[in-house]
């Protein structure tokens, strides 16, 4: 039991700081704002292009935001040595790390809802049947980011160069993640029956039950001081 | 530190011997000579001519195998008789390279095998650069290997620990 | 006792080098004249013998470096974290060269120099991971702490592998079908023979390079350790007055 309480506190402790703060949300959400707004420079889109690039300027959107999210998860624990704390603490270290991951992706799903709708307005997208559906695709994708992206923050926040080593690390292992993300949200957005595209499902999810656990293994030896 | 100098350059020199024999081989069996080589200095053995086969003059019986078209070069055009197996490469207006040997009286190239085009010089080039830096770094790497070796035992800091030569 | 067991390896890292030079040496020349060139791919053909060696043993490598990493995290010693560095290097070092292999190899048959074949691909994000490992062993200072560190994204890129090819794949066939693809070679017996020496030759001379990369990891840290007792030493000494 001690192990769902410490997970329950490790949620409720980041989610109030944020309340408190609102850094992590307002950073990323404008971040993101500031990528649609690249992007939509970088490309002279009409309808039929948009509708291809779309769902893969949606994701690279939410990689770059969530990577945001993920450093500043264990950069604000290295105020007052809460870090090593945390590494002292006699609590289940993978349930610190559960629950890092559960915040994280509250975190990036509420900066992806905020965004979604500026996206569907800025590119003119017709989504309204299968919001559920992208909901879903949402959460399995940032979950996928967030459970090898806490790992490795948790990581890269103890080295030097911490903010251009976590996305070194993080994005060429979470490709499976991207690519099954986009393909589905492409999906998803033309209105293709789930059949074709249902196997990118599955791939996000297995790729989250496996790496949930692999990350929950490893993460006490990230956390020996 | 003498040993490993040694095998290395024994190793350049098989290396060499290598490239030695590769550059022969190349030069009896894969080089090609172009129609205007080949009339300028007509050889008596059998060799690779390279060209392209003019349209319109592709004629024979394609199931036979029994061919007759014009190769054309730069300059030169080359009458070539084909007498070999059917080969779905002999089409017109295409560059290959006709294997045989040339028949100066009547002025003909019998031909018994077609080629496609060797394309050697990626070969060599691939091959240099999986194995020249591959070669380099082993090098450096047992050298290092051999100096770190002579520091340790220079300065007498040597105990008996997991060090063999 | 994992010393002793190396020490006792490493005895015979001479016959390892000899026998992987010997057949690569015996395979290049089997490849380059002693074989017939491919029906359809013509003299092309040969680059296979050094591409896909290449790309065999940088996953050995990598499965080395897996293996190893576990090792570490269960024992903590310090040769064993050698062997990962080694191991990790020396896969990104093949990882390189079968991408640059393949690029060279794609151009005459394919006329370009990249194309989003899936293993092609794959291969492009093993060398990415393997080059963060890399970097990260290099940021960190603490050499207990970078082993740790090293040996778990090593654990975890490991597991990650089989599925980044997996998506890759998926997404290619759904892309852009391609009507030949890497595997289209037809391998016939004469060309079969020079590519199972050139392996073998790769795999033996793999494990040699393992060994020599480890044991000059090991000197170069021991030589550190003692410059530094030495250097705390003469510390000491000039402070007594």
């Amino acid at each position: 039991m001690i192990f769902f309480r410490v997970i329950q506190w490790v949620v409720w402790k980041d989610l109030i700081s944020e309340v408190r703060s609102r850094e992590t949300i307002s950073s990323m959400f404008f971040f993101a704002l500031i990528v649609i707004l690249v992007f939509s420079f970088s490309f002279s889109m009409d309808q039929q292009a948009a509708r291809e690039l779309i769902s893969g300027i949606i994701w690279v959107a939410f990689a770059f935001t969530g990577i945001i999210g993920l450093g500043k998860s264990f950069s604000a624990e290295l105020q007052n040595d809460c870090l090593e704390f945390l590494q002292m603490s006699p609590a289940p270290k993978g349930a610190v790390y559960l629950g890092k991951v559960a915040a994280n992706v509250v975190f990036m799903v509420t900066v992806e809802v905020i965004l979604f709708p500026m996206f569907v307005i800025f590119f003119n997208l017709d989504v309204v049947e299968e919001l559920p559906l992208l909901l879903l695709i949402f959460l399995l994708g940032t979950l996928g980011l967030s459970t090898v992206g806490t790992l490795f923050s948790a990581m890269t926040v103890q080295i030097r160069a911490r903010e251009v080593m976590l996305p070194i690390l993080l994005l060429p292992l979470a490709v499976p993640v991207m690519i099954a993300a986009v393909e589905a949200t492409r999906g998803a957005l033309n209105g293709n029956p789930m059949a074709l595209y249902r196997h990118w499902l599955e791939l996000l999810a297995v790729f989250d039950v496996v790496f949930t656990v692999v990350s929950f293994w490893a993460f006490e030896f990230i956390m020996d001081s | 530190m003498t040993g490993f100098y040694l095998r290395w350059g024994g190793l350049l020199v098989v290396a060499a011997i290598l490239a030695f024999l590769v550059a022969r081989n190349y030069e009896r069996n894969l080089a090609n000579l172009t129609p205007e080589d080949l009339l300028a200095d007509p050889p008596s053995r059998a060799v690779r001519v390279l060209g392209l086969v003019r349209g319109g003059t592709l004629t024979g019986d394609q199931a036979s195998g029994r061919l007759r078209f014009d190769l054309s070069g730069t300059r030169e055009t080359l009458t070539v008789q084909y007498d070999g197996p059917p080969m779905e490469n002999l089409r017109e207006l295409k560059t290959l390279v006709v294997v045989g040997r040339w028949d100066p009286s009547a002025r003909t190239f019998r031909a018994h095998d077609i080629a496609l085009v060797t394309n050697y010089g990626f070969v060599v080039g691939a091959y240099l650069v999986g194995l020249v830096p591959l070669a380099l770094f082993l090098f450096t790497m047992e050298r290092k290997v051999g100096l770190l070796h002579h520091e340790i035992k220079q300065s007498k800091l040597y105990e008996p620990e997991m060090m063999d030569a | 006792m994992i010393h002793a067991a190396i020490k006792q390896v490493q005895r015979y890292k001479g016959w390892f080098g000899t026998a992987g030079g010997m057949c690569i040496i015996a395979g290049v020349y089997l490849g380059l004249v002693g074989s017939p060139p491919d029906y359809y791919q013509g003299e092309v053909v040969r680059i296979m013998y050094v591409h896909v060696p290449l790309a065999h043993t940088s996953l050995l490598g990598y499965s080395v470096l897996f293996a190893s990493s576990l090792w570490y995290l269960w024992k903590r010693d310090p040769i064993v974290d050698n062997m990962c560095h080694a191991a990790a290097s020396l896969s990104a070092f093949f990882t390189a060269g079968a991408l640059l292999t393949g690029s060279i190899w794609a151009k005459p048959t394919w006329n370009t120099w990249w194309t989003w074949d899936a293993r092609l691909v794959s291969f492009a994000v093993l060398f990415l991971i393997l080059t963060g490992y890399l970097m990260l062993r290099t940021f960190i200072d603490d050499p207990e702490r970078e082993a740790r560190f090293a040996a778990v994204l090593a654990i975890v890129g490991f597991v990650d592998l089989p599925i980044i090819h997996f998506s890759v794949e998926w997404w290619r066939t759904l892309h852009q079908p391609l009507s030949i693809s890497m595997r289209g070679v037809s391998i016939s017996k004469d060309l079969l023979v020079p590519l199972i020496i050139m392996g073998i030759g790769f795999s033996v001379l793999f494990f040699y390079m393992l060994m020599v990369r480890t044991q000059m990891l090991y000197l170069a840290n021991l030589l550190n350790a003692k410059k530094g007792r030495l250097l705390s030493h003469a510390h000491l000494s000039k402070a007594e007055p």
